[in-house]
């Protein structure tokens, strides 16, 4: 008797576990490649749209990221709307969660990273003022949803220590010049073109200082807190193939990087070794008292709706307006 | 003679030992009670003295307004000078919570008095087994469970109606959620109070005429209903505190309240946790606390209402 309960129980339980399993097949699949999704949402579109024509009607759905998002911060800055987001948009908790939640609602509109996997999400990328956001368009600078990461050093001479202005030479050659630093950073998000760069075992001649024992040399980076996740992979690519020097990252915005490396604020407790900005340096901050200065990868946002959206292109007004809530219906949009 | 004496006195010897022992165990057992009662009180000293600190003057950066912060309708952030507004949060955790209880609490309710009196006893124990199972599904499981399949149930349901919803993302998909999660722990909570309702209570009321249901429902369920009413305030603990599963469907709306069931909400822990991992110190992370104290005292009133409810709903008390 007792032994046919405990059977009863067992079985019971595990196809409580075979269900739960295929709710848990099910819904991966509704997330991440949603094969049905399409065909409710046809439905969906007949009812709102009687002539397919004239595009999609109904509600903009407004997909925007929390307020801490970097993304979110390139992208109000790169579209001009900043603190001016509807107060109706409804807030995705990562670039992944946006993806998803776009790829679910036919009605949507949002913004991912270029590096999003657009089909698996059942999203497409909006062109943006006529110029497709490819990584080619990204880097001739055709495609506008972009801003450059720059980079700055200190004055040479004024790094206090030889061997650590060599590093930094070093660390830069890396961070523009070699194949493995465009892999970090690309790992990292940052849009590099990689074909044009050397391997480091070519350049690392021009640089003796990253075959002694560096440990005792602590690298300072200053600036952007945008570009912190690609230096970050840059800088821990650098430190076993340089001598294990030490590094550490105090980013608290761009105009940081500049005024700690070669502004006012470069022999204050904010200075640093290198300062970076994720934007076009000013005519104020005189960066060509450092070192070096240049560009060393660009970051781009990429606008996107449901796949079955009939939207194709969007230009800056538009995208700001339909963002700032000021146009509310796909049908408004011209 | 002698013998005696060695006897009582080994027996006095290992009678002191044990004195000894008991009262070493003792302050073990005292130990571990202040320690937990000490980190009660650690975590309310954390949360609440970092916490109000932005509405302190001597506060190093925008010191915040009480007033505003609790009855505000609007959470920007992302504004300059941002804008931290509690009110409307409060509300529409406080109707997410209390749609969740509205559905779950009767069928728990009822859940418990078939396990506990009704059922025949193979059936109980496998019953018993799937709501503990329930109660052990870990709250990430069920968040993507209602981002899957939830939401979509509400896309559907909404659109009989003509509504287009954010993909099913809503206060309803919220509601719903967190009816399910709550399921298991006032089940659990009422199976073991119906169980200890005393036997001769059914007996007296069955021998003066009672059918069995009569029984269940007036004399064993108000009897049970200190238990019960434990397994409320547990459940809506959880809803009220539930934030990984209920933030992959709220869709973290920026101005409320949400009366709308099908429009997306946002609820006080939401708001903790949302951008948590790439806000920086400073006044976006001192309002979590603040949002925690919120949370907290909310947490505490409903506690009360539901000892003052439990007090009004009538019957034989079983205390």
């Amino acid at each position: 008797m007792k032994i046919f309960r405990s059977l009863i129980i067992i079985i019971l339980v595990l196809s409580l576990f075979v269900g739960l399993a295929a709710c848990g097949e099910n819904e991966s699949e509704e997330t991440y490649a949603p094969t049905d999704a399409p065909a409710e949402t046809t439905v969906a579109l007949e009812e709102t749209d009687p002539t397919a024509e004239s595009g999609l009607q109904g509600e903009i759905h407004v997909y925007s990221r929390d307020a801490s998002s970097g993304t979110r911060g390139a992208f109000e800055e790169l579209a001009d709307f900043e603190e001016q987001l509807t107060d109706n948009a409804i807030l995705t908790e990562s670039n992944g969660d946006m993806a998803a939640k776009v790829g679910a609602d036919l009605l949507a509109i949002g913004y991912v990273s270029l590096t999003t996997d657009f089909a698996a999400n059942n999203i497409k990328a909006v062109n943006y003022e006529g110029v497709e956001p490819t990584e080619e368009n990204v880097l001739n600078e055709s495609y506008t949803l972009a801003r450059p990461f720059n980079y700055v050093t200190r004055a040479a001479g004024d790094f206090g220590d030889a061997d650590k202005e060599a590093l930094v030479a070093a660390f830069i050659a890396f961070l523009t010049e070699s194949v493995e630093g465009a892999n970090a950073i690309s790992s990292a998000g940052g849009i590099v073109d990689v074909s044009s760069k050397r391997a480091w075992a070519d350049l690392q001649a021009d640089h003796p200082v990253v075959s002694q024992d560096n440990s005792g040399i602590e690298i300072v980076t200053v600036g952007s807190t945008s570009v912190e996740k690609a230096i970050r992979a840059a800088l821990e690519t650098f430190q076993p193939m340089a001598g294990n020097f030490n590094f550490k990252m105090s980013h608290a915005g761009s105009g940081e990087g500049p005024a700690g490396t070669v502004g006012e604020e470069k022999d204050t407790a904010k200075k640093g070794d290198i300062g970076f900005a994720s934007r076009a340096f000013k005519d104020t901050e005189e960066v060509i008292l450092g070192m070096s200065t240049g560009t060393f990868c660009l970051d781009a946002v990429v606008i996107c709706a449901e796949s079955s959206n009939p939207i194709a292109n969007l230009n800056q007004s538009q995208t700001a307006a339909i963002f700032k809530g000021e146009i509310q219906n796909w049908e408004d949009l011209d | 003679m002698i013998t005696d004496k060695r006897q009582k006195n080994k027996l006095a010897s290992c009678h002191r030992r044990k004195l000894w022992q008991d009262k070493v165990i003792k302050r073990i057992f005292q130990g571990s009670a202040i320690l937990a009662a000490l980190m009660i009180l650690f975590i309310y000293f954390f949360v609440i003295s970092r916490g109000i600190q932005p509405f302190l003057p001597s506060y190093d950066g925008d010191q915040q307004n009480v007033l505003s912060f609790l009855t505000g309708n609007r959470w920007r952030p992302d504004m300059n000078p941002p804008i931290y507004g509690v009110g409307f949060i409060v509300i529409n955790t406080i109707l997410t919570s209390l749609g969740a209880a509205i559905i779950s609490f009767p069928i728990s309710v009822l859940t418990a008095l078939y396990i506990a009196k009704v059922a025949p006893p193979k059936l109980r124990a496998v019953l018993t087994t799937i709501v503990e199972l329930l109660a052990a599904i870990p709250s990430i499981v069920y968040g993507v469970y209602a981002a899957g399949t939830i939401t979509g149930l509400v896309d559907d349901f909404a659109g009989l109606f003509g509504i287009s919803t954010y993909g099913g993302n809503s206060a309803l998909a919220v509601i719903l959620l967190l009816a399910i999660m709550i399921f298991p722990t006032i089940t659990s909570l009422a199976v073991v109070s119906i169980r200890a309702v005393d036997r001769n209570l059914e007996l007296g009321s069955i021998a003066l005429g009672a059918s069995r249901m009569e029984t269940n429902f007036k004399v064993v369920l108000t009897s049970a209903k200190s238990g019960i009413f434990a397994g409320l305030a547990l459940g809506l603990g959880r809803a009220f505190g539930e934030a990984t599963a209920v933030s992959m469907v709220a869709g973290n709306r920026m101005i409320g309240p949400t009366l709308n069931p099908f429009d997306i909400t946002r609820t006080l822990t939401t708001t903790i946790l949302t951008g948590m991992h790439e806000t920086s110190p400073g006044l976006d992370y001192d309002m979590r606390f603040s949002v925690g104290i919120v949370l907290l005292l909310v947490i505490l009133v409903t506690n009360l209402s539901i000892q003052y409810v439990k007090r009004k709903v009538g019957g034989i008390t079983n205390e």
